[in-house]
């Protein structure tokens, strides 16, 4: 089980980055990624065109006029799952994969309401969920938001609570 | 001891400030030990089928979560068996060899144990390891952050407080609260406050992990740091968290257009009583190795609220400069510490200092107190606002970019007066309890809390309750600001929330200019290899770092 | 402020015994039972139960609180903190349940167990060495309703307002916060001793040990 989402997670960073080893210059990003690499950075800046609101609005017309008229509200303030995709880019270009999985977990979770990402989070937290209530939560991340990497991360924490005791009721005082 | 009569030096000796720190003897049984313990963990892996099946003596079926959550990604097989052949001496003499390039390091030390981490460091004496952070940090020009807290949790004294700071040239500030509940307040003065001392500082607010996001969310700050990871898997539990919450967390924050950095230090888990017998700084490496396997851009390290426990133990303060250099080797963003008091030497507080600043890091302090340190809510840092002369000083005796800039009195108490009453609009505007002119006034030119009066706290904490409960944004401060002829901060405020919209700043080291342009390891990397090359303080930039107002020119006379 | 020569005696010599008897060392274990400490009788009796009194807030202590532990960092006897907080508690006509916890020395989970199980909901946590929190049940372990982590400033005045405002809590009203003292010199001074006596409190920890009800007598 754990072996194929670490599978899953590979095929993923290996697809949305191309990997660097051995300290080679960056290779081009995919087609259909805008072609973003490190020479675009910053996007704010270089590349305003790729820029917009989750629903739309772009990036010129996220001013403070607009804020006052009602046309831009807060939730125009956020980035896209888009935009953490060109990042992640970047972070690969840069030959740093880490961070551009961090960016593939991040861009899935973009759909997923502030409330239950908190819960979420505190669900992951030592000693508060049991086993099966955690594959509930990738289940849900799966088959609700279809992100598969966040899914497989929190199947492999499932196992790894399982194997180190930090399920609810591995301690005495969860009750 | 009475009748024995005592030497005239030694009792002079022992009345020195020195004689009022705590030193300790190491105790290796339990992990009072800062590097190279006898009982760390010997290098070693072994990798099969692309995993790693055994590191540092210690199989994978007993491996503990963080062992496990490193093993599989902070390490790049692919390279380890080169890397892992190196000798240590080999590994510690690419960081000080000008000829070997920063990339060719950290792709070395991106596939070593952690083992062999912390035995590199001790290969190295404090001088090459300042020589390393000079090559090794990710980005070019050094930077600076600030503490800004207050005794009171005064919202008009820290928005004073955050603007001064800023103006004085710190890019990232940092608050913490006295009273958790008032919190939102505080994140709230620093917002407002941070734009108004410079356009584009990046504030956050050091609280519990969850609420931490929440403001973020909101848009009343901008970025995170006290995420903090552990050493040893008790000690990360009783931190509340694992290295997979963790990374969760992490990636939360860049859903929402958030910049954030984990948080570490040696001598957290011997301070927690579970540090397993291992020596500070090896825990503390694999702390910033699940840092680096989280995917987060960056680390605040430098034992920071622990510094008193290394500092307590033979080689201590060099196991603290190890550490961030560990940071800088494994590619990510540091900020190094000195944030929190350790001595009540000035020699030795100076000293613990000089090796971040001398080579320079991405933030040489994680919190320079902006305030006088009894006000200094962290528990106080290394250095306060009265020690900030003595800092301008040293920046232009060794010409030295640390991060600030001399400043004029008038200019100071215009900018303070103008962040007191911004604050007071938007509590005005947003119905919590009114800031008088008389708070606007004693805030302007005062010192400290001492110099200013108190607020109705329960009526603040029932405020600042509300201002949660109503999901008060970054957008609702920006519309009063607007409305109350506070318009440039306004605009400040949209400028820092349209990053969250581009997640340029969230790349390593990232910090934003006034104009909105985002520096970071991406455009701004080091590129250092000896003389003559990476970071030259441009012309500009050294006029000012000489231009210290008490200095007797020659023309006035 | 002096440090405590006594206690710090004590501990260098507890450490060089242990250091002394390496090898065929064991973990230290508390006895249950009742120890007598200067002016405090702390006697357990079974496992802490969740409480119905809306009247009570519950005091969870740590393993070695008022056993091998008797004084806070800077010498005060852990006998007059229970006084005064019990005294705190009491002027509000609230009264103190105490309970001690094996299976964590972190005094934030130690006093949200506290609130988790008290008939009111709030809690108080406090180390032996004088780190404080007050609790609410609602709120995430590592949050608080106050927090006092600085063991070397917190003195008997601050350990009876602790107790008087965890029983305004308890009553559902909302006090003004005690009073912090900061002192920026309490790290330097204290850090190294503190994880000392942590280390040596952490001894008396077992994972697997439910929290215990204590009878208190002062004598």
């Amino acid at each position: 089980m754990a072996q194929s989402n670490e599978e899953l997670i590979a095929s993923v960073v290996r697809q949305l980055m191309k990997e660097i080893n051995g300290g080679g210059a960056p290779v081009a990003a995919a087609a259909g990624d805008g072609g973003v690499t490190a020479a675009d950075y910053p996007l704010g800046m270089k590349r305003r065109d790729l820029l917009k609101s989750p629903r739309g609005i772009p990036f010129e017309e996220l001013t403070l006029e607009n804020v006052e008229s009602g046309k831009v509200v807060f939730e125009d303030f956020s980035i896209s799952g888009e935009v953490l995709n060109f990042q992640g880019n970047i972070a690969a270009s840069a030959g740093r994969t880490q961070i551009a999985l961090n960016f593939a977990r991040a861009r899935e979770m973009t759909k997923i309401p502030d409330e239950r990402i908190l819960e979420m989070y505190n669900s992951l937290r030592p000693h508060r969920s049991t086993k099966a209530e955690l594959l509930a939560i990738a289940d849900e991340l799966q088959g609700k938001y279809n992100a598969t990497v966040c899914a497989g991360f929190v199947k492999e924490a499932a196992d790894v609570y399982e194997r180190r005791k930090l399920l609810k009721g591995d301690l005495p005082s969860t009750d | 001891m009475a009748g024995t009569k005592r030497s005239k030096r030694f009792e002079v000796l022992e009345s020195r400030p020195v004689h009022l720190d705590g030193f300790i003897g190491e105790w290796i049984e339990v992990g009072l030990y800062a590097m190279g313990s006898p009982q760390d963990p010997k290098p070693s892996i072994r990798i099969e089928g692309g995993k790693v099946v055994e590191m540092d003596g210690k199989a994978r079926a007993d491996f503990s979560m963080i062992e496990q959550f490193v093993a599989d990604y902070a390490i790049n097989v692919k390279n380890a068996p080169e890397a892992m052949a190196k000798s240590e001496v080999e590994i510690s003499r690419m960081l000080v060899d000008i000829n070997v390039p920063r990339s060719e390091c950290t792709r070395i030390f991106t596939a070593l144990t952690p083992a062999k981490i912390a035995r590199v460091m001790d290969c190295m004496n404090i001088v090459e390891m300042m020589m390393a952070m000079q090559k090794m940090r990710c980005r070019q020009t050094p930077a600076n952050q600030a503490h800004v807290t207050s005794a009171k949790d005064h919202p008009v004294m820290l928005a004073a407080d955050a603007a001064e700071a800023t103006y004085r040239g710190f890019k990232e500030i940092e608050t913490t609260v006295g009273v958790v509940r008032y919190a939102p307040f505080n994140a709230l003065a620093l917002l407002v406050g941070g734009q108004v001392g410079r356009r584009g500082t990046l504030s956050q607010d050091a609280l519990e992990e969850a609420f931490e996001l929440q403001v973020g969310m909101r848009g009343l700050t901008s970025y995170a740091e006290t995420v903090s990871v552990y050493g040893t898997e008790r000690v990360f539990v009783d931190g509340d968290d694992t290295p997979w919450s963790k990374s969760f967390l992490a990636s939360a924050y860049a859903s929402r257009g958030l910049k954030m950095r984990f948080t570490s230090g040696t001598g957290s888990e011997v301070q927690m009583g579970a540090a397993e017998g291992k020596s500070m700084l090896y825990l503390e490496t694999l702390c910033v190795m699940v840092t680096k396997g989280a995917g987060v851009q960056g680390l605040q390290n430098g034992s920071i609220s622990c510094i008193g426990v290394p500092a307590a133990v033979p080689s201590g303060i060099r196991a603290v400069a190890a550490e961030n250099l560990i940071t800088m080797c494994l590619d990510l963003e540091v900020a190094s510490g000195s944030d929190q008091t350790f001595s009540h030497s000035d020699q030795r507080r100076t000293a613990r200092t000089m090796p971040q600043f001398f080579a320079g890091t991405d933030w040489i302090f994680s919190g320079y107190s902006s305030t006088p340190n009894y006000d200094n809510m962290f528990a106080g840092s290394n250095w306060d606002i009265t020690d900030v002369d003595d800092y301008l000083a040293l920046q232009r005796d060794f010409k030295i970019d640390g991060g600030l800039r001399p400043v004029k009195e008038e200019d100071v108490i215009a900018i303070r007066n103008k962040a007191a009453r911004a604050i007071q609009a938007v509590f005005a505007e947003l119905g919590f309890p009114p800031i008088t002119d008389d708070e606007v006034e004693a805030c302007t030119y005062a010192n400290g809390s001492k110099d200013i009066g108190d607020r109705n706290i329960p009526e603040d904490l029932k405020a600042a309750e509300r201002l949660m409960k109503d999901a008060v944004t970054g957008v609702d401060v920006a519309k009063a600001l607007a409305k109350r002829g506070f318009r440039d901060v306004a605009e400040s405020i949209i400028l820092m929330m349209r990053q969250r919209v581009a997640g340029d700043y969230l790349q390593t080291s990232a910090w934003v200019a006034s104009d909105g342009t985002v520096y970071s390891a991406v455009n701004d990397a080091n590129t250092y290899m000896g003389p003559g090359t990476g970071y030259k303080i441009p012309d500009d930039r050294w006029e000012e770092i000489k231009s210290i107002p008490w200095a007797i020119r020659a023309e006035d006379i | 402020m002096q440090i405590n020569p006594e206690l710090l005696e004590k501990i260098v010599t507890e450490v060089l015994a242990e250091l002394g008897a390496a090898g065929g060392s064991t973990a230290a274990v508390a006895t249950a039972a009742p120890e007598a400490v200067a002016g405090i009788k702390l006697t357990e009796k079974g496992p802490a139960e969740r409480g119905t009194d809306p009247k009570e807030v519950v005091l969870a202590v740590s393993p070695a609180f008022g056993t091998t532990f008797k004084t806070t960092i800077i010498g005060l006897p852990l006998a007059a903190v229970l006084r005064q907080v019990f005294a705190g508690a009491e002027e509000e006509g609230i009264h103190v349940r105490v309970i001690r916890v094996y299976h964590t020395a972190d005094v934030a989970f130690m006093a949200h167990y506290a609130a988790r199980i008290s008939g009111s909901g709030i809690g108080i946590g406090i180390l032996s060495r004088g780190t404080s929190v007050i609790h609410q049940r609602d709120l995430a372990p590592l949050s608080n309703l106050e927090l006092f982590p600085q063991s070397p400033v917190i003195d008997l005045p601050t350990f009876r307002a602790i107790g008087k405002n965890a029983a305004k809590y308890a009553k559902g009203e909302s006090p003004t916060p005690v009073p912090t003292n900061n002192d920026p010199m309490a790290r330097p001074r204290y850090q190294g001793l503190a994880a000392l006596l942590h280390n040596k409190e952490a001894g008396f920890q077992d994972r697997s040990k439910a929290p215990q009800e204590l009878s208190v007598s002062f004598e």
